[in-house]
Order: structure tokens, then sequence, then C-alpha cells
């Protein structure tokens, strides 16, 4: 088996790169915690790695301690790491200190927090710009606006007058990329810069590091968790899981050719990558008789509108009995605030709602009470949607208490067959949320839902806060569910591959509007509509991997 | 809306190093304790502590400086001063609970109303803690003393209703903050009334942060108590809260300086015990 | 670079914010601010005018007539005549109503009633006490000003671990003395034994510097506590760790960044600081045996001398209202993410619109 080295010096396009940053057995600590264990990877110039891995993989820490930026009480234990032939790791921060911002650039994962909210952005420009050693302010000032143009921003005069908070997330990240980019680093450094981004505007971000290190033979040091995204756009990849290197390669061969069981894994789990995981559920589904069962949700030209912001304009669609419908769309679109009236969470101003028989968007609270046994949500973040004061029994049962279903006994058998239904083991009963991860607060957010034994289950991004090996684990239990009780699925999304696996039919909203609605296969083979396909073309273009799973049995947690 | 990946704590180390913060109290605390329930005994059980008398006069023995039969001196009176303070431990501190009881509960009940119903409750509830913040707290327990008259309970009544205000404020903020979780709203889709919410979900929630503040500003009631008692604002001697005590002794600062110092280093101490464990409350959070 | 314009603008990007046009900016805020100015200016009138209300509710109906009771009691050394005088100015046969409309009109118009111990205009009595307050007051602010930011600074900088957790439990310690207990040490030591001050002629510079020590010391702890708390926050943002990215050194970091942020809390104590200094007056005063308002006050509380109590207070909350309103018209303009809205925010947070987007008032429930 190929040792790291090796594979890093064996590909083919090594010949014209020399290495720029070699990391070698790196272990840190977080005071007695060890987070990264014996890390080794090279990158040379001129070229892009990924560092891939979920939480805990300590890739972000990584990359602080590449930029020696790292929290205190964070230690390195041993390693050693080389920029441009330096020793790095060693050296006091007083003399690395010159290389940060001039020759190592940092992009962050969250622009809205990266810049002082109280300063204008061309102020804060200005301290980037002080590394150039330009003669005058009036100079620096030329050179920043140059800079914003560059990256592609329109109007950098408003721009460099502005304060963080008046910009978008896609604006400002662009400000970022430009401030880094600014006195021509070899070396940047971006954590997680696109995650908290619409798809569009993704790929815009990414296309620019692109083009940045095409003409500027910048390196870049990408970290991110989303797998689909490094494969597309870095040369080569390393993957992590616990601070432990699994994989080190190429990415195109680390594709064609995982060698370790958990890159395999990742590429069963990541939607872009396995596009067809489900594909024989669908079509078990797909039968004419299924199909005939009907409607059974209907929104008929729904519209709501807050002060002067138009939420949701004129909304039609239909949900299928038995079947999975998926509202697409990035911020703004009115996914969420659809669902929120389809809830009876808000008033539409106009349309009509029909949930099973009857009309709901006229109810009064009693009213919407009886339709809400049948019709529960899950929420996206299973943080926030349960009561850190509760245990888990009193959540699953907070249902049947509040609406008198059965007598005590009763209610604590459902509970318990809730809880085993979404793969959880009985003890859970007993603890708190505080003590179980996000994939475990996110079953039993869905046990509450279920309990009831609703027909229509609302899920609104219910996983986008979780890992994507969670992730999968959670669609594989909700898979299970729907065709053992017959459940119809609402599915909110803004991740179309997501879409793709999960979903019979889908509609695709766009500031308030339905742009484009049909079954999956149509939307995704066809798309008729512009907005629909600059959202399909944001879709990271990897190569595809057909692994299809078996996930009607009950999953072990 | 999409949503950045949340790293996840991995069950089961996370419980122990909870279990682990609780049970190892830093020594400080655990000093801070031992100091609280020492006070809280001296205040409950004064007899315990000594055989002295705190109001029967020996004027064979004033003025007579610490030593190891009096611990804190004697006082213009011969009185034992260490008894004295023990003895007015009650009036110092027990009125303080009761202090913090009245701007906890009333405080309490008019902020969680403030959150929770909004719209003109919150906006009349809101004026009338504005108004009750603005007359600086110690001024307005001096009139309210002078008005109910010159004895400690009503020193602690005063304080109480000073206290309201903060109180109001605090419960408000958090029951505002809980209100708009997203526990909350699903609570309602799980056909909640507005009544269970309240009781079970809200209140639950919010009065963890109240609770710590509660014990910080139990402190603060003592040195307000103290301080209105050292006026002369409290109950009269012989009472001998300790910050009569510490007003007597200032008439003789010269020649019997342990007057004044013996039982400030009481007050000290104990207000010292309470803002640690106020801290510790706050930070184990 | 033909390759990156042709990336796309985003000035349609529905995810962002509002995008006013450049040429408005300046005009709306304007006017945006001079109506939340008006609004926080007349909500400062009704709660001056509903501090008065109250402390006539404390003073004159909890306290069952005590101008009557004063009045009428032989150490006040008044003739039947002068007494009667008196009670139809006061209106104390009046209804209650009658009278609290008396006292608060000519509060409102600046008279502010007769003492009975002195016979004099309360307005007189206070103003001649009032420079020596001020004096003491003005003092004591400053040298809770310093430690505050000594503290603050200290709790950032200082070079040990050890060290700087010794400073951030100062404060705490700070609360734990009561003022009396600070000056009356403070008179032990500067007037007792370094006979720098008399205790019967305190005014000098010494003795008001050494009573404005005791008035500073406990008011300067919630002040650090809250810049300490503040630049621990604002030192781990995010933007922090960028600006660290971007080669600052650490000082640097501190004076133009984490300064200005933090200091819109402290503003708002400040307001709260001017009202605990009132408090604090009265005892401070009273143990240094100075001249000036708090012992106008002492002496009324022991005469009961109900129209200068029901000034002194009422004056207090007063300063205090304005020195709120001072805060809430500055903190705008240093920190520009605070929304305009009133004290009373409606709401406070917009619920997500499906866009992500959160107006928040930042100074809290204020």
């Amino acid at each position: 088996m190929a040792t790291q080295h090796e594979l890093a010096h064996s590909a083919p396009d090594a010949a014209t790169s020399e290495t720029l940053l070699g990391v070698e057995g790196l272990s840190v600590a977080y005071g007695d915690q060890q987070v990264v264990s014996d890390v080794s990877f090279t990158l040379g110039r001129g070229e892009s790695l990924a560092l891939i891995g979920e939480s805990g993989s300590g890739k972000t820490t990584i990359a602080r301690t590449v930029l020696r930026l790292l929290p205190k009480g964070a230690r390195i234990l041993g390693g050693r790491m080389d920029f441009d032939g330096r020793e790095i790791a060693g050296i006091s921060d007083r003399a690395f200190r010159p290389l940060r911002g001039a020759q190592l650039g940092f992009v962050p994962q969250d622009p809205g927090n990266a810049l002082n909210p109280v300063r204008t952005i061309g102020v804060q420009a200005h301290e980037t710009a002080r590394l150039l050693k330009l003669k005058s302010r009036g100079e620096e000032r030329e050179r920043i606006l140059e800079t914003f143009a560059e990256v592609g921003l329109p109007d950098p005069k408003r721009i460099y007058r502005s304060h963080p908070h008046e910009l978008s997330g896609g604006m400002l990240q662009r400000v970022l990329i430009g401030l880094a980019v600014m006195p021509r680093p070899s070396l940047i450094v971006a954590d997680e810069p696109t995650s908290g981004l619409d798809v569009t505007i993704q790929k815009v971000v990414l296309d620019l590091f692109e083009e940045l290190k095409r003409s500027l033979g910048l390196s870049l040091l990408f970290i991110t968790h989303d797998l689909a995204i490094a494969a597309e756009r870095a040369d080569h990849l390393v993957v992590l899981k616990d601070g432990v290197v699994q994989e080190h390669g190429p990415s195109k061969s680390v594709f064609a050719n995982p060698k370790s069981d958990y890159t395999r894994e990742l590429q069963a789990d990541v939607p872009a990558i396995n596009p067809n995981r489900y594909r024989s559920i669908h079509l078990a589904r797909n039968t004419a008789e299924r199909n005939a069962l009907g409607s059974q949700i209907e929104v008929r030209s729904v519209s709501k509108t807050f002060g002067d912001v138009v939420a949701v304009d004129d909304v039609s669609f239909a949900v299928q009995r038995g079947k999975t419908h998926a509202l697409v769309g990035e911020s703004g679109s009115g996914k969420t605030t659809t669902v929120r009236l389809l809830l009876g969470l808000e008033h539409a101003d106009g349309g009509e709602i029909v949930v099973g028989d009857g009309v709901v968007n006229g109810h009064s609270r009693s009213q919407w009470r009886s339709v809400r046994r049948h019709l529960q949500l899950v929420y996206q973040n299973p943080f926030t949607s349960l009561d850190p004061t509760w245990r888990v029994g009193r959540i699953v049962r907070e249902p049947l208490d509040r609406f008198g279903v059965g007598d005590k006994d009763e209610r604590r058998e459902r509970v318990a067959e809730a809880i085993r239904s979404v793969g959880l083991p009985e003890e859970m009963i007993a603890r708190k949320p505080a003590n179980l991860s996000g994939g475990q607060r996110q079953r039993v957010a869905i046990a509450r839902a279920l309990v009831m034994r609703p027909e229509v289950l609302v899920l609104d991004e219910p996983t986008s806060a979780l890992d994507v090996t969670v992730q999968a684990e959670i669609i594989d239990l909700l898979f299970r569910l729907q065709s053992e009780l017959g459940l119809t699925y609402l599915f909110v999304s803004h991740d179309l591959s997501l879409v793709r696996q999960l979903a019979d039919t889908v509609s695709v909203l766009h500031d308030g509007r339905v742009v484009e609605q049909g079954t999956v296969e149509k939307i995704f083979a066809n798309p008729e509509n512009p907005y629909t396909q600059a959202l399909l073309q944001a879709i990271p273009a990897v190569p595809r991997v057909d692994q299809s799973r078996r996930v009607l049995d009950p999953a072990p947690v | 809306m999409s949503f950045a990946a949340v790293p996840q704590p991995a069950g089961p180390r996370l419980l122990s190093r909870r279990r682990l913060r609780v049970l190892a109290l830093p020594p400080t605390v655990l000093l801070s304790f031992v100091i609280v329930a020492i006070v809280l005994l001296w205040a409950l059980f004064p007899s315990l502590f000594t055989s002295h008398s705190p109001v029967t006069a020996v004027p064979t023995q004033k003025f007579l400086p610490i030593s190891s039969a009096h611990w804190f001196g004697t006082d213009y009176l011969g009185r034992d001063n260490f008894t004295r303070v023990i003895y007015g431990t009650r009036s110092s501190v027990l009125n303080a609970f009761v202090a913090v009881g009245i701007g906890l509960l009333v405080g309490g009940v008019f902020g969680l109303l403030a959150g929770f119903l909004g719209g003109i409750t919150d906006a009349l509830i809101g004026r009338g803690v504005d108004v009750l913040l603005a007359i600086p707290g110690f001024l307005l327990a001096v009139v309210l003393v002078v008005s109910l008259g010159f004895n400690t309970i009503n020193v602690a009544i005063a304080t109480g209703i000073t206290m309201t205000a903060i109180f109001a404020r605090i419960m408000r903020a958090e029951t505002l903050k809980i209100r708009q979780s997203v526990f909350v709203e699903s609570s309602y889709l799980q056909g909640g009334s507005p009544l269970f919410v309240l009781f079970r979900h809200i209140l639950p929630n919010a009065y963890r942060s109240v609770l710590a503040l509660a014990v910080l500003q139990l402190g603060n009631a003592i040195i307000i108590i103290a301080a209105i008692a050292f006026l002369g604002y409290g109950s009269p001697p012989p009472a001998s809260d300790w910050g009569l005590l510490i007003s007597n002794g200032a008439n003789y600062q010269q020649i019997a300086p342990w007057l004044i110092y013996c039982p400030a280093a009481v007050v000290v101490i104990t207000v010292l015990s309470i803002n640690r464990i106020s801290r510790w409350l706050r930070n184990t959070n | 670079m033909s390759a990156i314009s042709a990336l796309g603008s985003e000035t349609a990007d529905p995810a962002s914010g509002s995008h006013p046009p450049d040429d408005r900016i300046g005009v709306r805020s304007r006017r945006r601010y001079l109506l939340y100015a008006l609004r926080r200016v007349i909500q400062a009138i009704f709660v001056i005018i509903l501090a008065y209300v109250i402390t006539f509710f404390v003073i004159s109906v909890l306290g069952s007539n005590p101008i009557q009771t004063t009045l009428s009691s032989p150490q006040a050394g008044l003739d039947p005549s002068s007494i009667k005088k008196l009670e139809a100015y006061y209106g104390v046969n009046g209804s209650i109503l009658h009278q609290l409309w008396l006292g608060l009109s000519r509060f409102l118009r600046g008279q502010l009633g007769t003492s009975l111990q002195y016979h004099l205009p309360v307005s007189k009595l206070i103003l001649t006490a009032l420079p020596y307050t001020l004096k003491l007051g003005g003092m004591a602010l400053l040298i809770s000003l310093l430690f505050a930011c000594l503290l603050a600074y200290g709790s950032q900088r200082f070079p040990l671990a050890a060290g700087r957790s010794f400073i951030r439990s100062i404060p705490s310690f700070f609360l734990s003395v009561p003022n009396f207990v600070i000056g009356l040490l403070l008179i032990e030591l500067f007037s007792f034994h370094f006979h720098t001050f008399d205790v019967l002629n305190p005014d000098n510079l010494v003795g008001t510097i050494c009573a404005a020590f005791a008035l500073a010391i406990p008011i300067s702890a919630p002040l650090s506590e809250v810049l300490i708390a503040n630049l621990d926050t604002e030192g781990a943002q995010e933007y922090a760790l960028v600006a660290r990215s971007r080669g600052l050194t650490e000082a640097k970091l501190f004076l133009r960044h984490l300064v200005k942020p933090s200091s819109v809390p402290a503003i708002t104590m400040f307001a709260i600081i001017i009202g605990e200094l009132m408090g604090g007056a009265l005892i401070t005063e009273e143990v240094f045996g100075r001249t000036g308002v708090g012992t106008v006050m002492y002496q009324a509380v022991t005469t009961g001398d109900a129209p200068v109590l029901q000034a002194v207070v009422a004056l207090a909350a007063a300063v205090f209202v304005v020195a709120n309103l001072i805060a809430d018209l500055v903190a705008p303009l240093v920190d520009p993410r605070i929304e305009l809205v009133g004290p009373r925010a409606a709401g406070g947070l917009v619920r997500g619109l499906g866009r992500g987007f959160q107006a928040g008032n930042l100074l809290g429930s204020r």
C-alpha cells in the first residue's frame, strides 16, 4: 500500500510544483485532549489542497495551526511545518508574524463576523494595505479599490464606505477574499469559505478562487466538510477523521480508487456523489396504483407579505399521498414562509391551503389544533428545537399529553415505540438533550413528530445542521419510516443534490414564486427555467458513484 | 437559509465532564459556602456561639481591646462585641433574604408578564420599571424607610422594592429570548396552550440566570441594609445591626478602632463569599 | 480581468439586506435619528414626571402627612400664622391629588418649595450645597473611570495569567466593601495618622480626594466588569482572529478593534453609575462631615423636612434620566448596528422572514 509521501509525489503533474507547505507528523491538543494526531501532507506552489472531514476531524485546528492562530489552551505537541523552506512550527510568534497576511492569507468561514462591525470596510482594508508598504494612504486606497474590482464587486467606492452589516454574505466574502489576496501571498488558507452562502453564490466564490489561483499562481489550502466541492475544485485531497489522516492523494485517484473505508463511506453518503442511493425505492413507489392515491396537501395561489416585503407570491403546488415533495430554494425564496403558512404559524394573505379533506387557511387556533394532530414539523436545528430542561421521554410524550391521547401507560408505551422506531435505545428516555449528539437529537425530534401518528410530516432542512454521515443515517431512517407508516413528506431544502436523492416531486422557488415544478427526473434532466438551470449548474460536477443502499431494515445507532 | 455544520458534542465525553464540574468545587467556592453557612447559623441560633449577652451593660469592662476572652473587644458599655455581631446577624442577613425575596418575586412576576404578554402590558410595566430605576436606589430606600418607620424590617422591604426593577428587567429579557426559541414554538405545534408554555417551558429556562443575579443581589442587599443602619435609620439601639455597630464604633474611632473594623470585616467577608458563589453560579451556567 | 467580471454581480441578491441608493443613505438615517431622539426626549420627560409622582406618594402618602406633623411639632418653632401660611402653600388641607398637582407643577417650573427647617427656599439650599457635591462626584467619576480602564486593560494584557486572574477578581472585592468602611479607613489613615486633613474641616484637596476614593471604589466595580466582559467577548469574535491573520499585533488589535464595540455597554453603564454616585454621596458626605446635597438630605430626614426630601430625590431622578438620555443618544452614533428603536423595542427581533435577517437592539432590553 502506497505511503502518503509516495501518493503525494507520484501524481503526474507534481513535476512542476515545488513544495510550498510541508506538514509532517503534526499533533495538536486542546488542554489534555488530543485533536490532531500525526498528520502529514504537502502542498505545492500553485496547487490547491482540500482538508476534508466532518466535525471533530481536526481540519479547522490544522488550518489554525498553519497560521499559528491557535486559541489559548491549545498547543502543538509535535511535528514540523515547513513553509517556503522555513520551519514555522517552532519559531516564536514574533518571528512568525511578518509572514501572516503577507505570505499566508486567511479567508474565514463566516463573513458576517469576520470584520469589525463598528468600523467601515475601507478602514479595515487599510490595515491589510499597510502590508504592501505603499507610499501614501491615497495609494493604499487606490490599490484597495482595484482589489475590490478584481474580485468582481460592483461599485467599489460604496463598499469602501460601508459597514459590514450593510453588505450581503456573498459580497462580504468577496471582500475578505480580496483583502486576503491583496498583499499577494503565496498561500491562502480558506476555512469553509462557502458554507453559509447560497448555492449560486458558492459557485461564484469558488470560481473566483480558481481564477485567482490561476492568474496569481496562488496555492490554496481549503478546509471543507463538503466532499463534492473538494472533489470538484481541489487538486489534492486529505481525508481526516478524528484528527487522523484516513487518505491522502490527488483528487482524481482518491475518487476513482478510495483506499480507506471512511472515504468510501463518505462517497456513499454525499448526495452529490451518490444520487441514486434510493433509486430502487423510488421506482417501487412509482406504480400506477400508488400514483392514483391523490393529493394529501394542496396549496393554491397562496401569498404572504410582511410589511413591504413580499415573502410568498401566488405559490401553488400539490403533495401526493405517500410521496415526498420537496420545496427547493435559496435564502429569501419563501420556502420557509410557505411551510409556516401550511402549519398555521402564519396567516396567509390570499389563496387556499387544503390538508386532507378540508381547507385550513382560515382556521382559528382551536381548529388548527385538531389539524396539527395529523401534520407535524421537524425543525432544522436539533440544538434549539428541544427544551434543554426536559428529559427525552417527556419531550417525545408532549404531544400525547397536550392532546390528551390515551392514559399514562398507553402514553409510555407509545413513547417507547417511537424511540425504538427512530433507532434509539430505550435508555435515552431518561436523558436530557444536552448529552446527546446532533444526530441523536434530530432522531428525538422525529420521534416526537411521529408519536401522534400523523399523516404528513413537514421537514424543514432537517439535516443541514448535521454532518454528512449523520445526514445519510437520518435520511435512511426517514425512508424506512415512510414506507413502514405510509407517511407523506414535505421536505424543504436548499441542497439540490439531496433533493434529487430524496424527493419524488419538487417545486423550485425563487423570490417568493414557484419558477418550475414537476417530477425530480424531469426537472433534473431537463430544466426549463434559467434559475433552475443556474441552480443545477451550481451542483459540483463530480464523478458519480452508484451505491444503492438497503435501508428498509431498522438501522443500528 | 443554509446552516453551517455545527460541531457535535460526543455523548459520553461530555457527560463525564459535566459530572466532574459539579463535584469538584474550586477551593474558594467551598470556603465561601462554609462561611455563608456559619453566618446563617449565627443568624438562626446565636446563643449557640456565645454565652455573653448582647445587651447587658458591664461598665467595668469598657473598651477592652481584642483578646482571647473578647475576640472583637468590648464596646462603650462593656458589652462583648463579638456577641453583638452575632446577635446582629439576624437582622443584617436574614433581612437581606427578605429584600431579595421581595425583589425576585415581585420583579420576577412583572418581568415574566411583560416579556410574555408583550404589547400594552409590556409597555406599561416597562414604564414602571424605568421610573423605579430612575430614582437612585439608595435614596428611594431611605425615603421609604423614613415613611414606613425606622426598623430593620422596613429597611428590608424598602431595599426589596428598589430591587424589583432590576429583577423585572432581567426576567423580561430572558422571557423574551426564550419565547422566541424554536422549542417554544414547537410546543404550540404539539398542542400546548400559552399558559402551559409559560409555566413549563419559559419559566424553567428563565430562572437559571435570574438565580445567579439573585445571589449577587443578596450581597448587595446586605451592604445596603448595613448602610441604612449606619445612618441610623434601622432599628434603634440596643439593636446590633452590623451597620449600626460600625456607626457606633465610629464615634470612638480613635480610642477603640476595633469597634469599627471587626464588624466591618465580618460584612466584607460575608459579602465576598456571597459574591464568589454568585460568580461560580454564573460560570457554571 | 474579463473572467472575473463575468462572474456576475450580486446587486440583485435576495439574500442581502436593504440596498439603499448611495445618495439617500445620509439623509434617511439622519431623519430616522432625529425622530428617534425626539421620541426619547418625550419619554424622558414622562419618566421624570412619573418619578416625581412616585416620590410624592412615598413621602407624603406613605409617610402620613409629614408636612403637617413637622409644622405643628414644637421643634419647628413656628407661630400659628406662619404655620397656617405654609399649610396653605402646600395645600395640606386639600386632597392628596391637589397637593400632588401643586408640587408637580411647581417642580416643573423650577420652584422647589420652602424648607420647613431653615425657612429658606429649597432651591437655594440645594444650589448652595451643589458645588461641593459636584466636586466630589466629578472626582469620584474620574477615579472610577480610571480604575475601570486600568482593570480592563490589565485583565487582557497583564503578562502573567495568575495576575490577570487576580485583576479579574478585584471588582468583586470592591463590591464587597461598603463605601463607609472605606471612608472610615481613609480617615484613620490620612487624618488621624498622617494629619493631611482635619475631620472638622474636610474640604481641602486631600480630604476631597479621600472622599472621592471612598465613593468611587464600589462604583467602579460594575463598570470594570462590563468592560472586561465585553473585551472578552469581542476578543473572541471571529473578526479579531481575522485581524490577527493580517499580521496585527495584540496591542494594535486592542486599541483599534476591541475598544469601540466594547464601549457601547460602557456608555450605558455610565448613566447608571451617575445614579449610583448620587446614592453614595449621601453616606460619603456624612462620614467625612462634608457639606453637600447629601448632608442636606440627611438633615431633612432628621427633621422631617418633607419638601427638601421631595425635591432632592426628584431632582436626583431627573439627573439620572437625563444621563440615560444622553447615553441613548450617543450610543447609536458609536455603534451603527444599533437599531433606532425606543427602550421598549416592539418585538426587538424581526422574525426570520425566510431571509435570515435579524435586527436586534444590541443594548438588550433597556
